[in-house]
């Protein structure tokens, strides 16, 4: 029942939220110089005066902009997303083709980052102004510097240009032909890379909240009493501290989701991977309005999910915290 | 003539100093039959029927699975694909083509003159670009039997134009998968079903296509290939970890960073080479804004060619991928008149010139200052910034702004905001298929990659119509020759540099680009040797 | 001067402060020390690092010197930095400071207005920008700062939230002080300390997306930036790492300088933290 609250709580905050976006992207593109037409002609190489009229009507360029962006909602009421300009194929198509790449990508390096981040931060917290921490903060300093796409660009030349142990680019190895069990081992390797690259940003973030989240957490009064009571020194950071100092780390993992995909664009162009990311830089190159509309929908979407995912662990974390109210 | 032209481009190599690995290897021995080649591509077409959209990178995947009347042969004259021989009235007003029997379709259905009909009639006129311009006289084809198709003219058609457009323009779609159906939202556009020696498998967008063999196609025993799979790797860095790693066994349309093809070229596992490309050539020219009063003035435009050493941008930021231009087309062309009027690099010169238009010298040594367009593309861009540091030599004040190509043909094309851009032209075998449009006045405006630059010259208009309808093709060359020194007396625009697509071969292939636009080819006789 | 002192005994935030003026000090000793044009060409293509005099960090893949790219880079890559941040903090604050001060209706559309921006990635929106309002540099700074303000803007609203009830503000309002002399004059100045320690953070990732903006090749092509270089090293990573990898050490330390700068304000305006 409570979740249920929070699941309608947050979907009636979402909707206006996403009704501002579309209109601002709607009318955002409209202002771009050319449009989706003058795009496809640009990769056809030529055209003419009634070849460019005949495919502004085709794909419905021609009718006042109010008019195509209350048709394109009224679509999207029905869940139609519409055509792609420049692929000729449904969005939806299109969009859900591309999103396994980017949602493993991301998941896997928010996993990665968060996992990281946790220990590393406690480890710090633990050792608190002695080397290990220091280390640890210029490391995290450092890998927060750094831009990522610099990042993968020097991991390729190490990783797979020198030492060759891992692919350069792409997401699998189409030639070998797997299946299976192969071909999920082939993605994963494929993977490594872009997700470390990926991970790297959000993990100097994470470290340095948990290790502050520690830090309070360990001075709070009801770690002194653990430790009064004569409780190990780790059992009091693994059962104690670490539960408490969990919940920023949620926060900003919630936070982060969206800027997670913007992060996506640099890194699947970096490694050449069909995922979400490219196809939004795409769609804005390509003046692809409902493709570019449809990325948006879909990543508010995940946007949300997430958001709507971390409260439940923020419950189920803290149950003092009523989210519903 | 084709050998003429392999020396010169030879010994073109030879003097850039690159290791080029020469000419592939046409083996001897017995063709093997089997295997995969994996293909290398930078950009995703998105769409898959050369019938309806005439470019580039759609043959280069779709050409296995649809093909066209005509293709060129190794000797570089048109040869039959889909037609087996043709003529011409004397008048040029119809053409005939006698076609192939015994073609099916990959759905197993007959291919006949019809197919022909409906192509030309509904597809090439009407709304395939390119095919817009080259028939736009085209009046009717005629079917009198199942393997005859007589194309009517209005306008005189010149013989050569139709053949050499047609190895481009001339794929033939099934009628029966199209007529009476949405051209634009036929599912057949991206699953292709043709005559070719391949079949189409699948499309993953921004990912791959992959065709495999056709057993009965049209010519016996082949294709030698199980399948070709082309991949679509945007960024050049990874290409060229794809081409090295052995991931893919060809890389082409130039889409590995110039460093990269020349290391290459030293290696022998690859092949780097030119050959097989020529047709497919690009230039980059410098379009100048006649409506802008500073170049109007002809010693203007000329004393901008002199300020700009193309050999050293060739030698320097091409690698030696590249040549200065001449004219109006490529030197491969047989519309290429070596001997025109040049402008050689001397800013000396320019000076004088820029001095004697009246564009002195002013405050910080600048004469004028002007914007040049760019789209955003590498090579462009590059190009650019070329143009840029040489004018500033001789005091002229370059601001360059990029758009994306949407962008650029919005500003450029359409609303003619611009001074100077950078523009790339392709070249297609033939000037009046995509180059003469850039200098006739009376386009529309608009129309992206014609002559939006305000250039208006009545003797110009008058050389271009009548080449276009010349029948004779010694009257019709002599035309072109003329127009070529009038351009380069005139330079509406200047051709300053001619490239040749290059490719990197894996080399265990054999009968790999034999013939000059042999990427945009069928690829049947294409084998891996053990 | 005891802040200063303060200040100078940590470390890490001298160090920062050392790097940051080192940066500075190459965008100032730029015009100085490499009068040409940074993009001219100054010799052969890809001359490695330490190899030539007068090219002393070698040429990128057209000859132009990395040196020269890399000093007049920092005056880019700060100009961005300093003009996006005073953007996205001063439209932080004015949305924060409406929406907390006034609260309600108020507040509650503000808050959706920056919900929609945190909603869409601000990447994509960064791309559009640049699509429709060209890249000429300074124009870059502008619409990297239009879409860097949604976390000042909830820093300074929570700020606010808290101040507004103190009682201060409360007598400022029975004595009928206009709203705006409230805002800016009352309570910003206490809600500022907070705000002002994430510029650094705003600051970073404003020059961490100018080079990205870059890396994609969407930046200004008439200036020599730091993600112009490393986008020109991209196509020669296989032959000459070096010229992507220069400009990317670039990058991190200034964003390091100004991380830690960041921290050691920081730890000035809020001590009973601690380092953080």
């Amino acid at each position: 029942m409570r979740i249920l609250r929070l699941v309608l709580r947050r979907l009636s905050l979402s909707i206006p939220c996403l009704g501002i976006i579309l209109a601002v992207l709607f009318f955002l593109l409209q202002l771009a110089p050319g449009d989706a037409v003058d795009a496809l002609i640009g990769q056809m190489g030529t055209s003419d005066d009634t070849l460019s009229k005949l495919l502004r009507s085709y794909y419905g360029l021609d009718g006042s902009v109010v008019a195509q962006f209350t048709g394109y909602l009224g679509r999207l009421v029905t869940l139609d997303l519409g055509l792609s300009v420049a692929y000729g194929t449904p969005v939806l198509a299109l969009i859900l083709e591309r999103l396994p790449v980017t949602v493993v990508l991301m998941v896997t390096s928010m996993a990665m980052a968060f996992t990281a981040g946790c220990v590393v931060g406690v480890i710090a917290a633990r050792y608190v102004h002695r080397w290990p921490d220091t280390i640890i903060s210029v490391l995290g300093m450092l890998v927060y510097s750094m831009p990522s796409f610099w990042f993968g660009l020097m991991a390729i030349v190490l990783f797979a240009v020198t030492l060759g142990w891992l692919p350069a680019g792409g997401i699998s190895d189409l030639r070998a032909g797997h299946t299976g069990l192969a071909l999920m081992l082939d993605m994963a390797k494929h993977l490594v890379m872009p997700a470390l690259t990926l991970g790297l940003i959000f993990f100097a973030v994470y470290l340095r909240v948990m290790r502050t989240a520690m830090l309070e957490v360990m001075t709070l009064d009801f770690m002194r009493t653990a430790r009064a009571k004569g409780l190990q020194e780790r059992a009091v950071l693994f059962r104690h501290a670490l539960r408490n100092a969990l919940l920023p780390m949620v926060t900003i993992a919630g936070l982060q989701a969206s800027s997670m995909l913007g992060g996506a664009v640099v890194v699947e162009s970096v490694f050449s991977l069909p995922g979400l990311g490219r196809l939004a830089q795409e769609a804005v190159v390509q003046r692809d309005l409902n493709m570019l509309l449809g990325i948006t929908v879909m990543s508010s979407v995940l946007v949300i999910v997430v958001n709507l995912v971390i409260d439940i662990i923020y419950a189920k974390l803290d149950p003092r915290i009523d989210v519903g109210a | 003539m084709t050998d003429l032209h392999v020396t010169r481009r030879a010994a073109l190599v030879a003097g850039a100093g690159l290791a080029f690995n020469g000419a592939p290897l046409h083996a001897q021995d017995a063709p093997r039959r089997g295997g995969t080649v994996t293909v290398q591509v930078a950009t995703d077409p998105r769409f898959l029927m050369p019938a309806l959209r005439g470019n580039f990178s759609i043959t280069n995947l779709a050409a296995k699975v649809v093909e066209p009347l005509v293709d060129l042969g190794e000797d570089g004259q048109p040869q039959g694909r889909l037609a087996t021989s043709w003529d011409s009235t004397p008048d040029g007003l119809a053409i005939t083509f006698r076609l192939r029997d015994g073609v099916k379709w990959h759905d197993g259905k007959p291919f006949t003159a019809a197919d022909v009909q409906f192509s030309a009639m509904e597809m090439w006129r009407r709304v395939q670009n390119y095919g817009t311009i080259v028939f736009r006289n085209l009046v009717a084809v005629d079917t009198p039997d199942p393997l005859t198709a007589i194309f009517r003219f209005s306008k005189p058609m010149p013989l050569r134009l139709m053949l050499h457009a047609g190895t481009e323009l001339s794929y033939v779609a099934p009628r029966h998968l199209y007529e009476g159906t949405d051209f634009f939202a036929n599912p057949v556009n991206m699953a292709p079903i043709g005559t070719g020696p391949f079949r189409f498998v699948n499309y993953t967008a921004g990912q791959h296509v992959i065709v495999e063999r056709n057993p009965d196609y049209w010519d016996a025993g082949k294709p030698y290939l199980d399948r070709i799979i082309t991949r679509f790797i945007a960024d050049p860095a990874g290409a060229a970890a794809a081409v090295e790693s052995g991931a893919v066994d060809m890389s082409i349309f130039s889409s590995l960073p110039r460093t990269d093809l020349v290391r290459l070229s030293r290696e022998a596992r690859f092949r780097v080479s030119q050959k097989g490309n020529e047709a497919n050539s690009i230039g980059n020219t410098l379009c100048f804004n006649h409506r802008k009063p500073e170049l109007q003035d002809v010693r203007v435009r000329r004393a901008f060619a002199h300020a700009i050493d193309v050999n050293f941008y060739v030698r320097s930021f091409l690698l030696g991928l590249g040549k200065r231009g001449l004219g109006l087309q490529p030197s491969f062309s047989e519309f290429f008149f070596p001997g025109l009027t040049d402008y050689p690099f001397d800013a000396r010169k320019a000076e004088a010139l820029l001095d004697e238009a009246g564009f002195r010298r002013g405050q910080g040594g600048i004469r004028m200052t002007l914007r040049m367009t760019s789209t955003n593309g590498d090579d462009a861009v590059r190009f650019a910034t070329f143009v840029q540091q040489s004018l500033a030599r001789v005091g002229v004040r370059i601001t360059i702004t990029t758009y994306d190509s949407a962008g650029y043909l919005a500003n450029v094309m359409r609303d003619w905001n611009f001074d100077l851009t950078g523009e790339t032209i392709g070249f297609r075998n033939d000037p009046q298929i995509s180059t003469t449009v850039f200098l006739r006045s009376g386009q529309p405006r608009g129309v992206p990659w014609s002559n939006q630059w305000g250039w208006e010259s009545p003797a110009m208009d008058a050389l271009i119509d009548a080449a276009a309808e010349a029948v004779d093709p010694d009257r019709r060359r002599a035309l072109y020759r003329d127009l070529g020194e009038m351009v380069m007396q005139e330079l509406p625009m200047w051709l300053a540099i001619e490239q040749v697509y290059t490719s990197v071969t894996a080399v265990k292939l054999r009968n790999d680009h034999n013939n000059p636009r042999w990427t945009g080819s069928h690829w049947s006789d294409l084998w891996i040797a053990a | 001067m005891r802040a200063l002192r303060r200040y100078a005994s940590s470390s890490a935030a001298l160090i920062g402060l050392v790097l940051l003026l080192m940066v500075i000090g190459m965008a100032v000793s730029a015009g100085w020390l490499f009068p040409d044009d940074p993009l001219s060409l100054a010799g052969a293509p890809l001359t490695p690092p330490f190899t030539e005099e007068g090219l002393p960090l070698g040429t990128d893949s057209v000859g132009r010197d990395i040196a020269a790219q890399i000093f007049h880079g920092a005056r880019v890559s700060l100009l961005v930095g300093v003009v996006a941040t005073g953007i996205a903090i001063g439209i932080g604050i004015l949305v924060g400071a409406v929406s907390g001060y006034f609260g309600g209706a108020t507040d509650a559309a503000l808050m959706r207005l920056t919900e929609a921006f945190q909603t869409v990635p601000s990447f994509i929106l960064l791309l559009m920008l640049v699509v429709i309002f060209g890249s000429e540099v300074t124009t870059l700074a502008l619409v990297i700062g239009a879409v860097s303000w949604t976390a000042p803007a909830r820093l300074t609203r929570a700020e606010f939230l808290t101040l507004r009830s103190r009682d201060f503000v409360q007598s400022c309002r029975t004595l009928g002080m206009p709203h705006a002399r409230i805002i800016f004059l009352e309570i910003l100045p206490s809600a500022l300390p907070p705000v002002i320690v994430y510029v650094s953070v705003v600051m970073a990732l404003a020059i961490l997306q100018e080079s990205a903006l870059a890396f994609l090749g969407l930046s200004d092509p008439n200036i020599a930036s730091w993600g112009n270089l490393i986008g020109d090293g991209r196509r020669v990573l296989r032959s000459a790492w070096y010229v992507a990898a220069l400009p990317g050490l670039a990058i991190i330390v200034t964003v390091l300088a100004i991380s830690l700068v960041g921290q050691g304000v920081n730890d000035l305006l809020n001590p009973r933290l601690g380092r953080r």
